[in-house]
């Protein structure tokens, strides 16, 4: 569907790429990263609205790199929707169609369509379209997008400004519009939750390169860079030496703590790495309880330390005995009141083997300058 | 605290009615040297009657050509990208800083050229003539309506011209169905604006084409004329339909401005 090739473009000082995406029909990606990770300069540049640097955009085989934005069918819902404000409602969810001379017949029964699906039918001849609420003009400029029949459709933040339910409504039917009507989506977000709900795949971009594509468990569980590790908040990477690769292909990490962790084609004694645990994976078990052979490995004696405490969860800062090492535990509120742990309790924290990530350092120079002090 | 409140109040106040009350002044003391049978008497006049004449035609021929050759100029100020733009941008607003006997001597001084000869050579004569009120005008108010026009598309989200892109529209398209709408207010401001200060330009005008009666000589420059003959009654008509245009134009510009908000 598009397939973008060593695309780079500049904005100022900024640089983004190069980037390769291939995006297949139907599909719905969404690309995650921080503010300022040039997401928004890459849908502009894959639209035609910016010129590259270098590389090449193909929409449907076709190479539309020197293609005016108009002639290459992408629909574009921005972050700030940009509804006409001289223009009712209809005209503005019409604009497209009348633009490009669609069968009014066919218009008229898309938009009859449209209107069911966005529940549209007490807004739709409303003529000052800046009196309309922050949920009706996100689905006026949806509809807006979507009536022109795009097989592409690019979404720029659409949710930022909305409160949690009507994100939520909208949303769902973002996904029923990528299934019912197969519009191709890409989705540029912020927010990991409406990243992960939403997108078939997902692309992390952080400073301007595509950092990891890949499923959902992918991106949560094995993240492909220190990067993308932190921007979805893996609190617990930890700087190691693989000491001994075991005959099964498992590794022994040693630095402070030692660790089992799954190994990868190319792994070597001596080889530097990170690896890391989402505080969630982390089990907790108290001292004395008996526990099974597949929880021996990567068990710690370890004394809390501090306890956070957030809306649905708690947050247990740890420190193992041994290295002094802190790492966090996340449990949900129930959990913690039936655990009832308290600072300076003893526990034991398992690190299980197949909830670790490791990532191969080739500079460890970089790592101790840009990560010393987060480690 | 409310008497700080009062305080504060009326040391803005005051010096607007300082202010208002001077303008009233200087209006209202036209009043010793005004009758209304004066009035009427001048305004029969032929040479008054040219004057007005082509002050109007003048000024709206010049503030259009003005607006027309404004808009693309201050949408490719506002939004594209070009070699020399801080120097065109600096260079634009000449007319504005330069006093307009300065930009009289200018456009003679340029009429004097191979330029202004080739231009001849075809029939198109500038000095002392109709054409030559219109240049002048125009050069003096071209870059106002640059500027006003700049700060409306400045303000005009480009993402809306973007999308708009994409659903369809070329270029040109965009600009004609959403920036033309959308600076609709402030094209008009522009307009009444560089109409207003055409009709009262007096230093490049009298430069460029004189002040010969029933030819050259505009509403202002009759005026300078009058004065300098002393004559009183002949310049207060002129001044009274002076004022009246202003106000007129003012009040349109206000009205405008309100339904902006």
């Amino acid at each position: 569907m598009i397939r973008v090739e060593q695309l780079a473009a500049r904005r100022g000082s900024f640089t983004l790429g190069p980037v390769d995406i291939d995006l297949e029909g139907d599909s719905y990606l969404t690309l995650l990263g921080p503010s300022g990770a040039g997401k928004t300069l890459f849908l502009e540049t894959c639209m035609g609205l910016i010129s590259p640097a270098s590389g090449c955009v193909w929409i449907d085989g076709k190479d539309v790199t020197r293609t005016v934005p108009e002639q290459r069918h992408i629909s574009y819902l921005p972050q700030d929707l940009s509804l006409f404000p001289h223009l009712s409602a209809r005209d503005n969810i019409l604009f497209g169609a009348k633009r490009r001379q669609l069968d009014k017949e066919q218009v008229a029964a898309r938009l009859a369509g449209l209107v069911d699906l966005l529940d549209l039918h007490n807004i739709l001849d409303r003529n000052d379209v800046s009196t309309l609420s922050g949920g009706e003009k996100q689905r006026v400029a949806l509809a807006r997008a979507l009536l022109p029949n795009p097989r592409l459709l690019f979404l720029d933040e659409p949710f930022s400004a909305l409160d949690a339910t009507i994100k939520r409504q909208l949303q769902v039917k973002l996904r029923e519009i990528n299934l019912q009507m197969g519009v191709t989506i890409l989705h540029v977000t912020h927010d990991q939750e409406e990243a992960f709900m939403l997108g078939e795949q997902i692309a992390v971009m952080i400073h301007g390169q595509l950092q990891q594509v890949g499923s959902r468990d992918d991106i949560y569980y094995r993240p492909a860079t220190i990067d993308v590790a932190r921007f979805l908040r893996n609190q617990n990477i930890f700087d190691l030496t693989v000491e001994e690769v075991l005959p099964d292909g498992s590794l022994w990490l040693g630095n402070g703590i030692h660790l089992k962790a799954p190994g990868y084609a190319g792994a070597k004694k001596g080889l530097r790495l990170a690896a890391g645990i989402r505080s969630e994976e982390v089990m907790v078990i108290r001292p004395n309880k008996p526990i099974g052979p597949e929880l021996q490995d990567n068990l710690f004696h370890a004394t809390v330390d501090d306890i956070l405490v957030f809306g649905g969860t708690h947050t247990l800062c740890v420190r193992l005995q041994d290295s002094g090492i802190t790492v966090d535990v996340e449990l949900p509120n129930c959990a913690m009141r039936d655990l009832g742990y308290a600072v300076g309790d003893a526990l034991r924290v398992c690190l299980r083997k197949r909830s670790l990530w490791t990532i191969p350092l080739e500079s460890p120079d970089v790592w101790k300058e840009d990560h010393d002090d987060q480690l | 605290m409310l008497q700080r409140d009062t305080v504060f109040k009326i040391s803005m106040l005051l010096p607007l009615a300082a202010l208002a009350g001077y303008f009233l002044l200087l209006v209202g003391s036209q009043a010793a040297f005004f009758s209304l049978t004066g009035f009427f008497e001048q305004l029969s006049q032929a040479d008054i009657h040219s004057a007005i004449t082509l002050s109007l035609v003048a000024a709206t021929v010049s503030s259009a050509v003005a607006v027309a050759v404004a808009i693309p100029s201050a949408y490719a100020l506002a939004r594209l990208d070009f070699p020399g733009k801080r120097l065109v941008d600096t260079f634009i607003d000449l007319p504005m800083v330069l006093t307009p006997i300065a930009l009289g001597t200018l456009i003679l001084m340029s009429w004097n050229t191979a330029f202004g000869s080739l231009l001849a050579s075809f029939g198109l004569t500038v000095p002392f003539t109709m054409a030559g009120v219109i240049l002048a005008q125009f050069t003096v108010v071209v870059a106002i309506s640059v500027r006003m026009l700049k700060a409306t598309f400045e303000q005009i989200n480009p993402r809306q011209e973007q999308v708009a892109r994409l659903l369809g529209c070329s270029a040109f398209g965009s600009f004609c169905h959403i920036t033309l709408p959308l600076a609709r207010r402030g094209i008009v401001a522009a307009v009444i604006l560089t109409w207003a200060r055409a009709v009262g330009e007096f230093g490049a005008t009298v430069m460029v084409a004189g002040t010969a009666k029933g030819q050259t000589a505009t509403l202002p420059s009759s005026i300078y004329l009058a004065m300098s003959m002393a004559d009183l009654p002949r310049a207060v008509t002129l001044v009274v339909i002076l004022i009246g245009i202003s106000l007129l134009v003012l009040f349109g510009v206000r009205m405008v401005m309100e339904q902006k908000r």
